[in-house]
């Protein structure tokens, strides 16, 4: 199993033990976490999954890919340069065992 | 028994709802069926309804239980096994062999200078026809067909064509009638389009451009498939961007003081754009099939029932929507479902926001001034599987 911890602006935080191979946007998605839409089921091409992942989490997890690279061009926040992400390109197990993530004010 | 099997309830029918009425306007019907029961069997239709926006959204997640490979589906029939019509693994072959075509780099890098060049051509047509005018005809359908055109390489045939196999097949795909004069329209343009697709694939082979006919020349994917897939794409990317430009136009003028707002602020356009589609969504029903009994938010549906995802009337759910029925680009931002979601999410979306909101809208506002409604000829809104302005006459000052 590994963990996700989405952290709203609220400051309330939603924590997730997930099955290997299991997506942050699937994770959420599946288990009603606010904030987190992934209108095209993680084709990356929606850009409605976008999370700022913690510094302390970015070391070790894959390269940005092409699509996924276009896409957090088109996400409604702002980039971040360091720490933004599509949550579907991110699956647990593979890129992570624990991660915690800030959501976005907006999806949409 | 689950504590879910306790709570579920047998599918309500409704036998009041007819063909005609829906055609006419079907948000009504919507509204009082959703306010009774997240889905429905109706008759009328041979389908069970799914109007609530929560059990839309299940359905659009779970290709495993609610399969889109639906039994006797007239759309193979009329335009082939395309990938909408698959589940994944095989969907998203077909998907795939779309490349990056209709991504936003694409669209930054290449069309959005051809959807600019189209919309000058056009308006200035329309301009030509003067006021009165009816802005879907002498605008936004060759607009719209034009632009697919040349984005699936077709350019042996003219946007007329396109328009007239995009009807034909629609047709076709939803002649539940079984009405033989449709199927003969529709069969002499699946034969037309696959002919116009022998001739361009040589052509694209020795030409490549930016085309998705052209993409597919070096894809793995099987002509059958190439051939179904136009077919789909011709079906699914002309009518709809006609539509939501239409209905965006009508809603904006009837809606003077949101039209001040924007014309003040013309950053307001890809609003404008979501709650059209939102509000009227271009396609407002399409279909799956359950795979096993289940139950969908409390209503017992059998193995193999055929299902109407009714995102038209989900995209009004008050439980999500505030005022729902009410056209208001400046309600909180809550996602629709006028594109899909899930595996089978319009690959289209991009284009549509970037010719229509991103250059259709903004040009016409800018270009027309005084741009209203003609009292003396009523627009017309119709259809409830697609739905859009059939008429749209407009008068502008033509003096400026």
């Amino acid at each position: 199993m590994a963990k996700i911890s989405f952290h709203h602006s609220d400051g309330n935080v939603d924590v997730l033990d997930v099955d290997p191979g299991t997506s942050i946007m699937r994770a959420a998605v599946t288990n009603g976490v606010d904030g987190i839409i992934g209108e095209c089921g993680g084709q990356a091409m929606c850009a409605t999954c976008h999370v700022y992942v913690r510094p302390e989490y970015l070391d070790g997890l894959p390269g940005i890919g092409d699509d996924e690279e276009e896409m957090l061009d088109c996400t409604t926040e702002e980039r971040d340069g360091d720490r933004s992400r599509l949550g579907c390109q991110l699956k647990a197990g593979e890129a992570f065992d624990s991660i915690e993530v800030d959501l976005p004010a907006s999806q949409i | 028994m689950t504590a879910e099997a306790l709570e579920a309830r047998p599918v309500p029918t409704a036998d009041w709802v007819t063909i005609p009425d829906l055609h006419r306007n079907p948000f009504p019907i919507f509204r009082k069926m959703r306010d009774e029961a997240p889905v429905h069997w109706v008759p009328a239709v041979n389908r069970y309804m799914v109007t609530s926006y929560e059990a839309c959204h299940i359905i659009e997640n779970d290709q495993e239980l609610y399969s889109a490979n639906e039994t006797n589906s007239l759309m193979k029939r009329a335009m082939g096994h395309s990938m909408l019509r698959k589940d994944d693994p095989e969907h998203d072959v077909d998907r795939k062999s779309y490349g990056s075509v209709l991504r936003p780099k694409a669209i930054k890098e290449h069309w959005n200078a051809i959807f600019q060049a189209n919309s000058d051509k056009y308006l200035a047509r329309f301009k030509a026809a003067g006021p009165g005018a009816d802005l879907i005809r002498e605008y936004a359908a060759p607009y719209a067909a034009e632009n697919l055109r040349l984005i699936m390489g077709f350019h042996n045939a003219t946007q007329e064509d396109m328009q007239r196999w995009s009807q034909t097949m629609i047709n076709g795909t939803g002649n539940y009638a079984d009405d033989p004069e449709v199927w003969a329209a529709s069969e002499q343009s699946y034969n037309e389009v696959d002919d116009a697709i022998d001739e361009i694939l040589p052509y694209l082979r020795k030409n490549p451009d930016s085309s998705l006919l052209s993409g597919m020349t070096s894809m793995p994917i099987p002509l059958e498939a190439i051939r179904a897939n136009m077919k789909m794409t011709i079906g699914g990317g002309l009518n709809e961007p006609r539509d939501v430009l239409g209905v965006a136009v009508w809603a904006l003028l009837s809606h003077p003081e949101q039209l001040d707002r924007v014309l003040a602020d013309t950053s307001l356009f890809p609003a404008v754009f979501e709650e059209s589609v939102r509000w009227v969504a271009p396609i407002g029903m399409y279909p799956r099939e359950t795979t096993r009994d289940t139950v969908l938010e409390g209503v017992q549906l059998p193995k193999g029932a055929r299902l109407g995802v009714v995102v038209g009337a989900a995209n009004r759910d008050p439980k999500v929507f505030e005022d729902p029925e009410s056209f208001n680009i400046f309600r909180a931002k809550k996602p629709h479902l006028a594109f899909g979601g899930g595996n089978h999410y319009c690959a289209g979306a991009w284009v549509a926001k970037a010719s229509v909101a991103g250059i259709a809208l903004p040009q016409l506002f800018a270009e027309l001034p005084d741009l209203r409604l003609d009292p003396a000829q009523p627009a017309v809104d119709a259809g409830w599987v697609f739905r859009g302005m059939t008429s749209l006459p407009v008068l502008w000052d033509n003096n400026k």
